[in-house]
């Protein structure tokens, strides 16, 4: 494909500006394209993290739910409810961001103080539903950190890949083309300028006979 | 006025923007991780007026890591990237900052200490907010 090429005037001033130019966009283009490669690693690896949190997070789910229901053959609802209100004393999420290549994202965690509640006169699968419950969580607040830094890197991802491709395959191409341009116009200009010097000089000698 | 004269402006208004991008998330001032653990939430304050929050759990790995070592260790650890380089590269000069890169990474202790992609990737899995990019002007001008 042919490139199209910018309208220049053919000067060596405007070749030594295209030549700073190329240098200028190039150093752009590196530095956007690290910034890319950082990004969509981060992104990839954010949402196979994901992925997998969810699918653990719907088993868990299953798995806790079956817990709770094996335990109301053993246990009334009233004592449900006071174990788990007892369980824990206090939780806390505290909500942050931190900063990945340039993306402000998003960081919880999670702070819980267990409850002076002695578990022995409660059932052991009240006990497995009340821990089954409180490492989901976890995950759950992790899962939500995930999903909103994966839309937040996403977007700056294909902010950052268009203005790579912008440069990759208009900017950068087009300048080449337009030196090149000017070079072969320059040289031409110079063997035409020989080319005429040489006939004058034939002309002078034949004068001169 | 021949037709790219704006195309000098709008690339290096684009450069001046990635690098504002990039470093106005630094740092204002760094802290120790000693100073980071005695914290409730540990957190630096940003150039642009955020604040870099570090999970705990990275912090307590960093400590078991480093040992004795932990108190020197100033955070967030500052990785420079290097767009001299053909590849995506980021560079570390801090040594316990390398100590502790080397050994999470299992790679020989080099000043300064070059990471590419793959150990990136390894590094944002495990300390991952106790990492920050940065990108040095002087760098990119010498481009």
């Amino acid at each position: 494909m042919s490139q199209q090429i910018l309208k220049v005037r053919p000067t060596k001033i405007e070749l030594i500006r295209l030549k700073r130019r190329i240098k200028v966009a190039r150093r752009l283009h590196k530095v956007l394209k690290d910034r890319l490669i950082i990004l969509s690693q981060e992104l990839i690896s954010l949402i196979k993290e994901g992925a997998e949190l969810r699918q653990t997070i719907h088993e868990r789910l299953r798995k806790c739910e079956t817990l709770l229901a094996d335990t109301s053959l053993l246990a009334s609802p009233l004592m449900v409810r006071s174990y788990s209100e007892g369980r824990i004393r206090k939780a806390e999420v505290v909500i942050g961001t931190r900063v990945v290549a340039g993306v402000r994202v998003p960081v919880t965690d999670l702070e819980v103080e267990p409850g002076e509640l002695r578990p022995e006169p409660y059932p052991l699968t009240l006990q497995e539903a009340g821990k089954c419950y409180g490492g989901l969580m976890k995950d759950v607040l992790r899962l939500a950190e995930i999903e909103a830094s994966i839309l937040l890197i996403g977007k700056e991802v294909s902010r950052v890949r268009r203005r790579v491709n912008a440069l990759e395959n208009i900017l950068i191409p087009r300048i080449e083309a337009t030196i090149k341009y000017l070079t072969m116009k320059f040289e031409e200009r110079e063997r035409e300028d020989k080319t005429r010097m040489k006939k004058v000089k034939q002309l002078l000698e034949r004068r001169g006979k | 006025m021949s037709e790219g004269a704006g195309e000098d402006q709008i690339l290096h208004y684009f450069l001046r923007d990635e690098l504002r991008v990039i470093n106005s998330s630094l740092p204002r001032k760094r802290k120790t991780l000693e100073e980071l653990l005695k914290e409730e939430i540990p957190y630096v304050l940003t150039h642009d007026g955020g604040s870099h929050m570090f999970r705990k759990s990275e912090l307590v790995l960093a400590k078991k890591t480093l040992g004795d070592e932990a108190r020197n260790l100033n955070l967030p650890i500052l990785l420079e990237f290097l767009p001299t380089e053909k590849e995506t590269v980021a560079e570390t000069s801090d040594p316990v900052a390398i100590k502790l890169i080397a050994k999470l990474l299992g790679i020989p202790e080099v000043k300064p200490l070059r990471l590419y992609p793959t150990h990136l990737k390894e590094l944002r899995s495990k300390i991952g907010t106790l990492i920050i990019y940065l990108l040095s002007p002087k760098t990119v001008s010498s481009l």
